[in-house]
């Protein structure tokens, strides 16, 4: 995917930045879609900012890779994998659409460059603005999207990407795969001129990917509340998918940034835009489906957890399958030992890497089925003080982390 | 007479002797095929023992799924290859030395033309067994993480299935059973496939419309009312 057009004349060095332009690009699966609400971005870039010259690009598949189209030029039965910022990388048949979205940009030299969902989105708040602003006034490189979500809900995003993202790289954002993304012109550059995506086509351009590039540089970090999340298009990915394809891409970075992250020693909060908080009520997980699946992991996979495991935390989870329902419980501090281990047999390759992280499953909705548990009471501050608290157990656990991911082979009773 | 017997005598052992002088040095090459293809056997042997090792190969092997842990205590895949590798090196030195002699030499070459056959089909058995252990954690974590609770049944059904496929292979390689393996194979795959339709025809016609519905819904929902739903209302749990 190399870039086949010329880019435009370099601006003025006396030119006045709050004129500088916006790119602002929309990716989703159905070309529509993406149509639709580019128009809503462009009335929006015109109100907000009616100084700046912006442009509104929607991602398409073409001639066997993904290229930025005017909303005009894009045409909705555009065949091959569509790009999803959801999805983006990693996935067969979802090609990442980042790579032609920062070319676009820098090609047209924007201060702002944005990739956003074509999904609508919250309309009660400033969403867009939320997004650009840090990056526009000049104060951030890379504004990471957090959303109102339920108290019960993200599950993956709660126990495992987000303290597992923070412990690695001592920066806390709490929604680090949300898909959608602005960075500045410098970080852009920055960005394309790296060597991942010809030496990992793969993985380059994932959220994952993004954040941990991101995270690992001198880049100038914040997020941004965008109100409550844009409703995903097409049927929800099975849960054991799903697992498989967020852990893959994390555990890859994790690999990649292995001598960065074991020199990181505790986390700091990032600054954060917009009205952070969490959604009260909502639904709640099916607690009994998920620790009856638990107990069937536990009788039947066994085994594949034993070449993962140390027993200690096997004889836990024995412990865990003997309760019921209603007095479910994974305390923090196993939970996160089983994360780091099966980060570390990923590495390792001590099984198949696709067979254990779909084996992981059973152990993930178990452990949702304890947090639910454990949550089903308290108010939306309090659940959040239980994650941090969560958080804290990741972290100081991280030097279990570093000795298995040094000596995998090393006795662990 | 004595001159007659004494001549007949010597006669005899003139030809005994002759047929030892002609039977010893296909004796003495058989013994010198038979050390020799044990020396190359040995070599061989230690050969590829050095290449799995550096390959690191049991535990490649144990991680797609392919062999059994190690605490299951069983010979290791790198053990069991070597160790197959330098008894046929060996059975051919003994198959080679045979043909030394004319006699056996018949018997010698119809075993020689039989190995090529004899290799394949234990090759054939040999990667549909190895394959079979892998299938069979694959079905096991799909059908635990699907919730049902016969995933160990459905899992060893799935595994002995590809082992007596396998099976047959190898044995209609080697020429074993004609035409009776192939009209078995037919019969009883015919007949498991006619008990799933009936089955899921039967019992789980309704299950089966719904995930059909939800794959491919019949009514999309309108945009307008996506829109106005929006993830915080949609009621749904979602993991990411």
């Amino acid at each position: 995917m190399q870039a086949t057009v010329e880019a435009l004349p370099e601006p003025p060095a006396t030119a006045d930045p709050s004129a500088a332009p916006v790119f602002v690009a929309v990716d989703g699966l159905s070309t529509s879609a993406a149509v639709q609400q580019a128009s809503r971005v462009e009335a929006m870039l015109r109100e907000r900012y009616p100084q700046r010259a912006a442009t509104v690009g929607v991602t398409a598949w073409e001639g066997g890779e993904v290229v930025v189209r005017p909303p005009g030029a894009a045409t909705p039965s555009d065949p091959g994998p569509v790009a999803s910022p959801m999805t983006g990388g990693g996935v067969e048949g979802h090609i990442s659409a980042l790579a032609a979205v920062l070319r676009e940009g820098v090609r047209q030299h924007a201060a702002g460059i944005a990739l956003v969902a074509a999904e609508p989105h919250d309309e009660t708040a400033d969403w867009l603005g939320t997004l650009l602003a840090p990056i526009l006034e000049g104060e951030f490189d890379y504004v990471c999207p957090a959303y109102l979500r339920h108290k019960a809900d993200a599950a993956i995003n709660t126990g495992i990407v987000y303290p597992l993202t923070r412990t690695l790289y001592g920066r806390s954002l709490r929604q680090p795969l949300g898909g959608e993304m602005a960075v500045s012109l410098a970080l852009a550059r920055r960005l394309i001129d790296l060597p991942d995506w010809r030496r990992d086509p793969a993985n380059a351009g994932s959220d994952a990917w993004l954040v941990a590039r991101v995270l690992t540089s001198e880049a100038r970090v914040c997020q941004a509340w965008l109100g409550a999340r844009p409703r995903p298009e097409g049927q929800p990915e099975e849960v054991s998918q799903m697992l498989a394809r967020v852990l893959g891409m994390v555990f890859r970075e994790m690999e990649r940034h292995a001598d960065r992250w074991q020199r990181v020693a505790a986390s700091v909060p990032v600054q954060s835009h917009g009205a952070a908080g969490v959604l009260e009520g909502g639904p709640q997980p099916p607690v009994e489906r998920f620790v009856a699946t638990f107990q069937l992991g536990q009788r039947e996979l066994a085994p594949i957890w034993g070449l993962v495991l140390p027993p200690a935390t096997r004889v836990a989870l024995q412990r865990a399958a003997a309760m019921s329902v209603e007095s479910f419980r994974i305390d923090d501090s196993t939970w996160a030992h089983i994360v780091y281990d099966f980060a570390v047999a990923h590495y390792a390759k001590l099984v198949e890497r696709r067979q254990l992280l779909l084996s992981m499953t059973p152990l993930y909705l178990g452990w949702a089925a304890s947090f639910a548990n454990e949550t089903r009471d308290l108010d939306a501050a309090a659940t959040e003080a239980r994650v941090q608290q969560l958080c804290g157990t990741f972290e100081r656990e991280k030097r279990y982390l570093i000795s298995r991911w040094r000596w995998p082979d090393g006795f662990n009773p | 007479m004595w001159e007659k017997t004494k001549q007949i005598f010597l006669d005899s052992i003139e030809r005994s002797l002759a047929a030892i002088a002609g039977f010893l040095p296909a004796l003495l090459a058989m013994v010198l095929l038979l050390v020799a293809s044990t020396l190359v056997a040995l070599m061989v042997r230690f050969v590829v023992r050095r290449l799995f090792l550096r390959a690191n190969l049991d535990q490649r092997l144990r991680a797609w799924g392919v062999a059994a842990p190690a605490s299951q205590g069983r010979a290791s895949p790198s053990m069991t290859i070597t160790r197959f590798v330098f008894w046929t090196v060996t059975t051919l030195g003994c198959l080679v030395g045979l043909s030394a002699f004319d006699a056996t030499g018949t018997a010698a070459k119809q075993l020689l033309n039989y190995l090529p056959k004899a290799l394949a089909g234990l090759a054939i058995f040999v990667v549909g067994l190895s394959g079979s252990r892998a299938l069979e954690r694959s079905v096991l974590i799909s059908a635990v993480n699907a919730g049902l609770s016969s995933a160990r049944v459905i899992a060893l059904g799935g595994r002995w299935l590809v082992v007596v496929l396998a099976a047959a292979m190898a044995l209609e390689q080697l020429g074993v059973g004609g035409t009776i393996l192939v009209v078995s194979f037919a019969m009883i795959f015919g007949g498991i496939v006619l008990s799933l339709s009936l089955a899921i025809g039967l019992g789980a016609r309704t299950t089966v419309a719904r995930s059909l519905e939800r794959a491919f819904p019949s009514t999309p929902e309108p945009p307008k009312e996506r829109e106005k739903n929006g993830d915080a209302q949609s009621g749904e749990y979602h993991h990411m």
